[in-house]
């Protein structure tokens, strides 16, 4: 009995592995994502990996907002560059908190994590 | 009921917030098999801290989610001896902290060094003032330790918490600009200071014509990406004005779940117990040594003993004077003969200042952080001559703007209703157009304001409350007139529309309106047995394998946010035991 309470209790997590979500070194314009995404398992926000391409809301296990849900989103470069450049004008209501950043740096992020996609084919 | 005795392990922590999370990285990481003790909830920034849910003003800044229970603990208050306590069922002055990362989950981030003078003011004040300067009830003392000696650790809080700052002073060399009245500094800031507000422009611009030199406070609200030595990033800070009583939804303000949790989870001599509250200290009073500790699972009510070669204690400030009241360990103090330890010193802060309204200003307060300020030194620590002034002891002073949510922070002119459509009006038009110069002030020990147990009431575990007398003294008044003082003159130099009258601390100490969660003494540190309950190392006169951290250790208060002493002085302290005491165990200091 007293055995099983104190197995339930203990708390053990993986060492986070810092692999990166992108290919190549990383860009300054991704570093502010990179503090949320590629964080581990004690990271704020989901695994970027494989992101262009593929349906909002879809890493399994993330707890996403409704709004990013519902969105019905396809994250095409075109789509992702807009909500980098504004992400509450793209999905209003989404729970990233991140104000957003300028047209070349969105597309530095995006050939970024397109170099991942790459890599994972 | 039986209590249950679990396997030893070399050591135990007791409070996962700041100070035991770091006590239980630099064991661990010294090979030692460390468990730790937490009596709330183990609470993650990703799970708990996480958008849209944290920034709910109602659920966590009136309804206080992430604070004690008053329910199961808290501490009774009397202004004297000659009162009966009652106690506090509500948070108001303070807010102490429950849960992995303590309070530390749920502070600002004002992320101050001491002056060199903080340190050891009775010293100080006795070779400047003369030796029969400092009144006798008046029974401050020195922490023991040099500025030299603690830099280092500073240094090291600093570079866990990715501090955002200026520089004002490193190794002698002074920089405009930065807190030119500072200690010497061996590097800067890890992260520039936070972008200046309207506000704080406005008090810069104005301290500057005064002559003064305005400088960012030191904020653990990280201004850009910042990845520390325990490999843990942080985000950069959205000035979301949501940190105080809150989590932080981007890790931007540094606490123990962000910067040290995820490093501390991953090593498996680490074990965390959430949900175990520490009833009493087992002490072997023959050998003088604790031998560990017993506490109750808060989930099924059984009881459990932790046996340990080594006892560290890093609770609140009450929580740690309470252990070791509950445990018998160490000499009580008793006021009336001025003899004994443990209760002694307990001490708070003072305060004032002054709001300002300003007809043509957009300060947009809703775009803030929480250390997110601007201030002044000049009349801080001895940094003034204090011949004739009839105290010691300082303030820092500035304008820091900590988010203007919208329940708690309704500034209106002095004259305006409390209630009704003036109000309305008057909160309407003055939202964005009013500041406060706050002034932060020490509170020095005094001889009839101490801890002790409440012979009446007691906790969910059965123990007595934690009962303090305090309230302010000579000190405190004046300290806080000069203060209010100052606040006023700046403000009457900012071409306002209204200057309210300065608000210094008068009669009473009241416990309803929120001051700062900044309570210290209790065990304090210092060179005397009879009159401190640890050395210099922290390390309990009593038991050499007991160490208590925390601001507990305080001999008294500054003007000063506590955490970045807390901090360093449970580096110093680590560092002792793993350099010194584990090699040779035994007083680091002799008695």
């Amino acid at each position: 009995m007293t055995g099983k309470i104190l197995v339930a209790l203990l708390v053990f997590v993986a060492s986070p592995a810092f692999a990166g979500s992108g290919a190549g070194p990383v860009p300054d314009g991704y570093k502010p994502c990179a503090a949320c995404h590629d964080a581990g398992p004690s990271g704020l926000g989901p695994d970027l990996k494989g992101v262009v391409g593929r349906p909002a809301g879809s890493v399994a296990g993330f707890r996403y907002s409704g709004p990013l849900k519902r969105s019905g989103i396809i994250w095409t470069p075109e789509k992702l560059r807009a909500f980098l450049v504004d992400p509450q004008s793209v999905i209003p209501g989404n729970r990233m908190p991140f104000a957003g950043v300028p047209a070349n740096t969105a597309s530095e992020i995006i050939t970024y994590l397109q170099g991942a996609n790459r890599v994972e084919k | 009921m039986s209590v249950i005795r679990l396997k030893p392990v070399d050591a135990v922590v007791v409070g996962v917030g700041w100070t035991g999370a770091i006590a239980a990285r630099e064991l661990t990481k010294a090979g030692l098999t460390v468990v730790g003790l937490e009596r709330g909830p183990h609470r993650t920034p990703a799970e708990d801290f996480a958008l849209p849910g944290i920034r709910d003003e109602l659920r966590y800044a009136v309804r206080q989610e992430l604070f004690q229970d008053t329910a199961t603990e808290t501490v009774t208050l009397r202004h004297s001896r000659a009162e009966t306590a009652l106690p506090m069922r509500r948070w108001g002055a303070f807010t102490p902290g429950t849960g992995t990362g303590g309070a530390g989950s749920h502070w600002n981030g004002m992320h101050w060094r001491y002056l060199p003078y903080d340190l050891n003011p009775r010293s100080h004040i006795e070779g400047r003032y003369g030796r029969d300067a400092i009144p006798p009830e008046m029974t401050i003392g020195d922490f023991g330790v040099g500025w030299d000696e603690i830099e280092p650790y500073y240094d090291r809080f600093e570079k866990l918490c990715g501090v955002s700052g200026k520089a004002g002073n490193i190794r002698g060399r002074k920089i405009p600009g930065g807190n030119m009245l500072e200690g010497p500094r061996s590097s800067e800031f890890p992260n520039a200071p936070l972008a200046r507000t309207a506000s704080g422009d406005l008090f810069a611009r104005t301290a500057e014509k005064l002559g003064y030199n305005p400088f960012p406070l030191p904020a653990s609200n990280a201004s850009a990406v910042y990845t520390n030595f325990e490999g843990a990033t942080l985000g950069a800070c959205t000035y979301c004005g949501h940190c105080e009583r809150f989590g932080c939804e981007t890790n931007a303000k540094a606490s123990p779940n962000s910067t040290l949790m995820p490093a501390l989870l991953a090593d498996k001599r680490f074990t965390l117990r959430a949900g175990a509250y520490v009833k009493d200290i087992v002490y072997d009073r023959r050998a003088r040594k604790a031998t560990g500790v017993r506490y109750v699972d808060t989930r099924t009510g059984e009881e459990y003993e932790q046996p340990a070669n080594l006892v560290i204690l890093g609770g609140y400030v009450f929580t740690n004077t309470l252990l070791m009241l509950v445990s018998g360990i160490g000499r009580p103090y008793d006021p009336a003969t001025g003899k004994g330890a443990v209760g002694r010193n307990y001490c708070y802060q003072t305060g004032g200042g002054t709001q300002v309204f300003v007809r043509d200003a957009a300060f947009n307060p809703f775009m803030g952080a929480g250390a997110l300020g601007t201030n002044i030194d000049e009349y801080n620590g001895d940094n003034f001559d204090h011949g004739g002034l009839g105290f010691f002891g300082g303030s820092t002073m500035g304008v820091t703007t900590g988010g203007g949510r919208p329940i708690l922070n309704r500034a209106v002119p002095p004259g305006t209703p409390r209630w009704g459509r003036a109000w309305k009006q008057a909160t309407a038009d003055w939202y964005g157009r009013s500041l406060t110069i706050g002034a932060s002030g020490a509170q020095y020990a005094h001889r009839e304001n101490y801890l002790d147990l409440d012979p009446t009431y007691r906790d969910a575990l059965g123990r007595p409350l934690l009962r303090m007398t305090f309230n302010y003294r000579e000190n405190d008044y004046r300290l806080s007139e000069y203060a209010a003082s100052v606040t006023e003159r700046i403000a009457r130099a900012m071409d306002a529309t209204i200057v309210a009258a300065p608000k210094p601390r008068r009669g009473d100490f009241h416990s309803v309106p929120y001051q700062s969660t900044h309570n210290t003494g209790g065990t304090i540190m210092g060179s005397d047995p009879r009159s401190s309950v640890v050395n210099r190392y922290l390390q309990s006169w009593d038991a050499d394998n007991l160490f208590i951290l925390g601001a507990s250790v305080f001999p008294q208060n500054t003007s000063y946010n506590p955490t970045g002493t807390v901090g360093a002085l449970a580096y110093w302290a680590t560092d002792a035991i793993v350099n010194r005491y584990l090699k040779a165990p035994g007083a680091l200091v002799q008695a």
